[in-house]
C-alpha cells in the first residue's frame, strides 16, 4: 500500500485557531421572495458586488428579525445559494431562531447584541441554574460563594462581582466588568460581548486566563503580578495588565 | 430525624469506602443506629472492607427493583451492634440505580436509622449522583495533592447545584472537608500540599485529618473497618473525626511529623 501522507498515524489531529473576515447580510424580512428581489436587484445595480459576492462566505444577521416572526429558514439558505452565496452561520438571533439555525446545522456566531438562548456551550445543569440566581434589576450578578471547577456564572447586561473566590477549572462571564474579591484562579471572561471598555479587578491575580471582549491571554506563576491586586483592560486591541493601586 | 450523609469525592482512590466503614463504624460505636450503603454499583467494595462479604444474598438493586425486601438486604455488622450494611451489586451496572427507587429505599431507611453514610462512587456521574442527592450533610474526602483537591471543588459544586436540598431550594447540604492519606513527613519535604493549602483551596470547614499509615492496608484486607484497629493513630484520628462531627471539640491530631530524637538520629530508627 502506498503511504498517502508522512504523518503516521499515532501523531495528534492538527487543530488550530484561525481568524477569517466574513460578509454579514442582514436580514430584512422573513419573506424568502422578498429577499431573492432585493438580492437581484441589488446585483442588477452592481454587477461588480454580484462577481465579488459570488460563492462569498456569508454570516446573516437576525437582529431585526422580531422574536415571534415564523422564520423560513431552508428557503432562505436555497434563496441565498441560488444567488451564489454560501451562507455559513447566523448572529443576533433571537433564541427560537438559533434553535432552528442548529437543526440546520449553521453555526451561532458570537457578537450577539441578543440575548442569547442559554449560554453557549453551556456544559451542565449546576452552571445553568447558578446564571439564573440573583440578577439584580441592572442586569448585574452578585455572587457570595466560592464559584467551583466546572461551573459558570455569567451576568447579562452587567457587571459581576464576587465576593469570594473562583476555583481553577471555573468561569465567570459579563456583558461588562468583572470585580473578584477573593482569588482569582480560573477563568474571567469580561465584555463578551463585544464591550471594549469592560475590566476585570482582582485582588489575587492567580487566572488561568483572562479575557476582554474576545482578546484574551492566559498567566503564568512567573507573572510579574501573580498573586497581586490587578486590573486587566484593553487599549488598541491589547490586552494590559496593571497593578491595581488606589 | 435521620440525617443522610454522602462520603464522596469525585475522584477514586482516595479513601471515599475506607472513611465510609469507618465512620458509620465510629457513629454506631457512640450508640446511634446506622446504615451504610455501597452506591458504587458493578465495583461492590463496601461489603470487603466491612468483612461481610460471605453474607451478602440481597442488595441494594434487589430492593429497588422489588426482587427483595429491604429487611431481607439489610446486613447486620459483626462488630458493632447498631450497625447495618447494605450493599451494592456487583453484576448489575449504574443505570439499575432509578431516582424513585433511591428515594423509596431512603425513605423506608429515614424511618428506621439515626444515620444513612452513603459511599459515593467516583466520577460524576449517575451513580454518584444518586449518591449525593438525598444527602443533608456531605464528607468530601481529599488526598493533599492537586488533581485530587481540584475534583474535590467539582463535587462541591455539584453538591451545590444538584442534591436534593439544592433544588428544592431548602437549607444547602452541609459540607465537610476530610483530608486523608496526609503525610506530614511528605509536607514538610514540600512533596505533598499542606493543609493550609488544601483549605485556602477549597474553603470548606475541616472534619478531620487522616494520617497516611499502613493500618489502613490491613484493615482493608482483614475486612475491619479502620476504626477499630487498636490504638493506631488512624482509628483515633477516625474516633476525633466521629467526635467533630457529633459536635464536640477536638483539637487536630497527627499533621505534625514526628520530632526525630537524638539517640534516633545517631543511631538510626
Amino acid at each position: 500500500m502506498t503511504k498517502t501522507s508522512p504523518v503516521s498515524a499515532d501523531q495528534p489531529l492538527r487543530v488550530s485557531g484561525g481568524v477569517f473576515t466574513l460578509s454579514i447580510l442582514q436580514l430584512e424580512n422573513n419573506d424568502p421572495q422578498k429577499l431573492a428581489q432585493r438580492i437581484a436587484e441589488e446585483h442588477e445595480r452592481h454587477p461588480a458586488a454580484a462577481a465579488f459576492h459570488r460563492d462569498a462566505p456569508v454570516v446573516l444577521d437576525l437582529s431585526v428579525i422580531p422574536e415571534e416572526a415564523p422564520l423560513p429558514f431552508a428557503e432562505i439558505l436555497q434563496v441565498l445559494r441560488a444567488a451564489q452565496w454560501l451562507p455559513v452561520g447566523i448572529r443576533n438571533a433571537a433564541p427560537a431562531h438559533q434553535v432552528l439555525a442548529e437543526s440546520l446545522h449553521l453555526p451561532i456566531l458570537r457578537g450577539q447584541s441578543r440575548p442569547a438562548a442559554q449560554i453557549p456551550e453551556s456544559p451542565s445543569e449546576e452552571s445553568r441554574q447558578t446564571i439564573a440566581q440573583d440578577i439584580a434589576p441592572t442586569g448585574g450578578l452578585l455572587l457570595d460563594h466560592p464559584v467551583r471547577s466546572g461551573q459558570r456564572s455569567y451576568a447579562r447586561n452587567g457587571d459581576l462581582v464576587c465576593l469570594a473566590t473562583v476555583n481553577a477549572g471555573a468561569e465567570i462571564i459579563a456583558d461588562r466588568n468583572i470585580h473578584v474579591y477573593g482569588p482569582l484562579r480560573g477563568r474571567a471572561l469580561a465584555g463578551v460581548t463585544g464591550d471594549e471598555n469592560a475590566r476585570i479587578f482582582c485582588r489575587i491575580l492567580e487566572a488561568e486566563l483572562v479575557s476582554i471582549a474576545g482578546l484574551y491571554r492566559t498567566l503564568e506563576r512567573d507573572h510579574p503580578l501573580w498573586g497581586k491586586p490587578a486590573q486587566i483592560y484593553s487599549q488598541n486591541e491589547q490586552l494590559h495588565i496593571t497593578p491595581l493601586t488606589p | 430525624m435521620a440525617r443522610v450523609i454522602v462520603i464522596t469525592s469525585g475522584k477514586g482512590g482516595v479513601g471515599k469506602t475506607t472513611t465510609s466503614a469507618a465512620f458509620a463504624s465510629g457513629l454506631a460505636l457512640r450508640g446511634h443506629k446506622t446504615v451504610v450503603i455501597d452506591f458504587d454499583v458493578g465495583l461492590r467494595n463496601l461489603d470487603l472492607i466491612m468483612g461481610c462479604e460471605r453474607r451478602v444474598v440481597y442488595d441494594l438493586i434487589n430492593v429497588i427493583q422489588g426482587e427483595a425486601k429491604l429487611q431481607q438486604a439489610l446486613i447486620k455488622d459483626k462488630h458493632c451492634e447498631n450497625l447495618y450494611v447494605l450493599p451494592t451489586s456487583q453484576t448489575r451496572d449504574k443505570d439499575a440505580l432509578t431516582v424513585e427507587g433511591v428515594t423509596a429505599v431512603m425513605d423506608e431507611l429515614r424511618k428506621n436509622f439515626d444515620y444513612i453514610v452513603c459511599d459515593s462512587p467516583a466520577g460524576i456521574e449517575s451513580g454518584a449522583l444518586m449518591a449525593l442527592y438525598h444527602a443533608d450533610e456531605a464528607i468530601v474526602v481529599t488526598n493533599p495533592e492537586v488533581s485530587s483537591v481540584r475534583d474535590s471543588d467539582r463535587i462541591l459544586g455539584i453538591l451545590a447545584a444538584r442534591s436534593r436540598r439544592a433544588e428544592q431550594g431548602e437549607e444547602p447540604v452541609k459540607e465537610h472537608l476530610l483530608l486523608t492519606r496526609y503525610s506530614p513527613k511528605r509536607v514538610e519535604d514540600g512533596e505533598m500540599l499542606s493543609l493550609e493549602d488544601v483549605k485556602e483551596l477549597l474553603r470548606t470547614p475541616l472534619l478531620g485529618v487522616i494520617p497516611e499509615s499502613e493500618v489502613i492496608l490491613q484493615a482493608s484486607n482483614q475486612g475491619i473497618p479502620a476504626v477499630h484497629m487498636g490504638n493506631s493513630d488512624v482509628a483515633e484520628a477516625y474516633k476525633d473525626v466521629v467526635a467533630r462531627f457529633l459536635g464536640e471539640e477536638k483539637p487536630l491530631r497527627f499533621i505534625q511529623a514526628p520530632k526525630v530524637g537524638f539517640f534516633k538520629k545517631l543511631f538510626g530508627g
